[in-house]
């Protein structure tokens, strides 16, 4: 077998290996690579700068635990930035595992804030059907969510007496794994005519582009290259920075494979012709 | 270091087998998995969905009109049963027309006229060669793209030439999608080895 | 739903809030049916002893333990389903997905193939936004990313624009047909 076979034919065990490796070196060895931000991740940071102080955002968390490693820095930097500017947060959930994850970042941020439940945000927990959700929290959040996740009637919770409908609300934000973005962007925008914006994992990403070049969404946050972004427009590095390095070096392993076995493919077809 | 990182990690691990070979640790760790996560939903369901929609409502609030969806969602339950299945239609008609009734409006605005109006709005905007070039290909492009999925005439002439042309289009798209679709797999790994590495073996410090 | 997004008169926003919140308790028997569905599948399995039903113990003792922690001790942080939730089906969920990082890998390097003129734009399409978004292109060229850029905000913009194109007109087609009663596969008939 000559060296194009060899290369064109490279066991699978054998790119398991590499990529793992490809992954844990940068990990160890900490590279820091500079990361320019891209302007839909921008547009989401001016746009929460833009909002006054108190003003209420609604932040959906639409995925579940198979997306954590993505969701989980660009909810906690998103959910930074909101409680920096002193603004509030609304929290729902439109999958069952998103009403825990929501519940653990809330509890995460909001700690390292000072900031309390019921005054400087709330979390309603989970609801099935996220049309007739969306378009009931469209007339009376109350009616969608009597109570909140912890069990409180709504009409107990301080800052849920400045928040009856969207009217009250400055911005939707829809931390999702699926296709829950394309809701709020179809009801929430389309019928309420108030600003989306998605944070979405990389998977999600061209989706939303028709929507960004309409202006139907404000902005995006795509994947955890844009978590890595949005960290350090805020100045607080987290995982999806440490993640950058071994992010770019794994992605130069499968180019670099894809183009070693290509010339394979086209040495071999040549051989053969 | 803690049970539940011990836990954690031997479950991560068992799953990684599955990479060198299906096994009972994979096959055990799959199953608990499928039964933890609707353990899990039976608890958030009864917590967020029947308590404060049916319970609260009907023995709190005595809001007896909502007899008629409960009654109408006990009927879905006869889908089980082979004899008597019709008996759930009314329930899954007003489900399927409510979401009929609200797909009609809603995507005729936001997929149809603002997604016309955003192709045709970036030649109120030419101000160079470039976005000369963006405007026409992105009318370009979405008349050939749409002319691919016309298939009430056959794909000849002016048809088959633009619907090559979408097809081209298409295959950008799809690329563009495997790109990020590689880089949300590979973030995914990098968070579970980044666990492996950190919370389990100490080897490094990630905030 | 359909007439009160045109006609929003008082009687029409009163009819389509019933509708919406009886849709949302509808809904719920919808989990319940899947949650039931499930462990039917799994009991009979068990109680049939078939091929594998040790594995139907442990899906039916997961179910149990979460299902039985959650309703007793409920679910605040420190309680025993956060942490099933912390420590056995995130880190699971999760590394389950991660799997597919692995085959992606492999399947990119086995069936990329530049065998035709649209096998070769989507590989290259490809190829440049893996290297155009993530750090390293930048610091290779600055070219990488305004290429990958303009491809995202362009080519692959309309292509995803025809398809949403395309489904609006099929789903209003389809809405259209269930409304006026020519679609009534939903309902179990041919």
């Amino acid at each position: 077998m000559n060296f194009w076979q060899r290369a064109s034919s490279i066991d699978r065990r054998i790119i398991f290996i590499l990529l793992f490796i490809a992954v844990v070196i940068p990990l160890i060895f900490n590279f820091k690579l500079p990361n320019r931000v891209t302007k839909e991740v921008q547009a989401v940071y001016d746009y929460i700068e833009s909002l006054p102080p108190g003003s209420v955002i609604l932040m959906s968390f639409d995925h579940d635990t198979a997306t954590l490693p993505e969701m989980t820095p660009m909810a906690r930097a998103l959910l930074r930035h909101i409680f920096t500017k002193g603004e509030k947060v609304i929290g729902t959930a439109f999958l069952a595992e998103g009403a825990a994850i929501g519940n653990k970042a809330f509890k995460f941020v909001s700690d390292e804030f000072g900031l309390k439940e019921g005054e400087d945000y709330v979390f309603l927990g989970y609801r099935p059907e996220i049309s007739s959700a969306i378009l009931g929290m469209g007339e009376n959040i109350a009616r969608v969510y009597p109570k909140d996740y912890r069990g409180v009637p709504l009409a107990d919770i301080p800052l849920m007496q400045q928040v009856k409908n969207y009217r009250d609300i400055g911005l939707i934000i829809s931390v999702s794994d699926n296709d829950s973005p394309n809701a709020w962007i179809n009801l929430a925008n389309a019928r309420y005519h108030k600003p989306v914006a998605p944070a979405v994992t990389a998977v999600m990403a061209t989706t939303y582009y028709p929507f960004l070049q309409e202006k139907q969404i404000i902005g995006m946050v795509p994947g955890l290259k844009a978590a890595a972004e949005y960290e350090q427009l805020i100045n607080k590095p987290g995982t999806a920075t440490v993640g950058m390095a071994a992010q770019s070096i794994a992605h130069l392993l499968i180019v670099l494979l894809v183009i070693v076995g290509n010339i394979g493919y086209f040495m071999l077809k040549r051989r053969n012709a | 270091m803690d049970v539940g990182t011990w836990i954690a990690a031997l479950l991560t691990l068992a799953i990684y087998s599955f990479l060198y070979k299906d096994n009972p640790f994979y096959k055990f760790a799959e199953h608990l998995l499928v039964g933890v996560s609707v353990g899990f939903l039976i608890v958030i369901a009864y917590m967020d969905t029947v308590v404060p929609k049916i319970i609260d409502p009907l023995f709190v609030r005595h809001d007896w009109l909502i007899i008629i969806p409960i009654v109408l969602g006990f009927l879905m339950f006869f889908r089980f049963s082979s004899k008597f299945s019709w008996v759930s239609r009314p329930a899954l008609a007003l489900l399927i027309g409510f979401g009929a009734g609200v797909a009609i409006p809603s995507i005729m605005q936001s997929y149809i006229l603002s997604q016309m109006r955003a192709t045709i709005s970036p030649f109120t905007n030419i101000n160079s060669l470039g976005t000369t070039i963006n405007a026409v290909l992105i009318f370009v492009g979405l008349i050939c793209t749409l002319m691919y999925f016309y298939f009430s005439k056959k794909h000849e002439g002016t048809v088959g030439v633009a619907a090559k042309i979408g097809i081209y289009f298409l295959m950008i798209y799809f690329g563009a999608t495997f790109g990020f679709t590689v880089m949300a797999r590979i973030s995914l790994l990098i968070g579970r080895v980044g666990f492996l590495l950190s919370d389990w073996l100490g080897l490094l410090k990630i905030s | 739903m359909l007439f009160q997004f045109f006609i929003p008169s008082r009687p029409s926003v009163r009819a389509y809030e019933m509708v919406v919140d009886w849709t949302q308790t509808i809904a719920i028997f919808t989990l319940l049916v899947g949650i039931t569905g499930m462990l039917k599948y799994n009991l009979e399995k068990v109680s049939r002893k078939k091929s594998g039903y040790g594995y139907n113990i442990v899906t039916i003792a997961g179910v149990l333990a979460m299902a039985l922690t959650g309703l007793i001790w409920g679910r605040s942080e420190g309680t025993p389903f956060v942490w099933i939730f912390d420590h056995v089906q995130s880190p699971m969920q999760a590394t389950v997905f991660s799997l597919l990082s692995f085959f992606v890998a492999s399947s990119a390097y086995r069936g990329f193939k530049a065998r035709n003129t649209e096998a070769t734009l989507l590989l290259v399409a490809a190829l440049l936004v893996m290297i155009g978004r993530v750090p390293i292109g930048d610091f290779i060229s600055s070219y990488f990313p305004k290429i990958a850029n303009w491809i995202l905000d362009v080519p692959s913009m309309t292509a995803r624009r025809g398809i949403f194109i395309g489904i609006a007109l099929g789903t209003i087609a389809t809405s259209l047909r269930v409304i006026l009663g020519v679609e009534r596969t939903y309902l179990g008939r041919s």
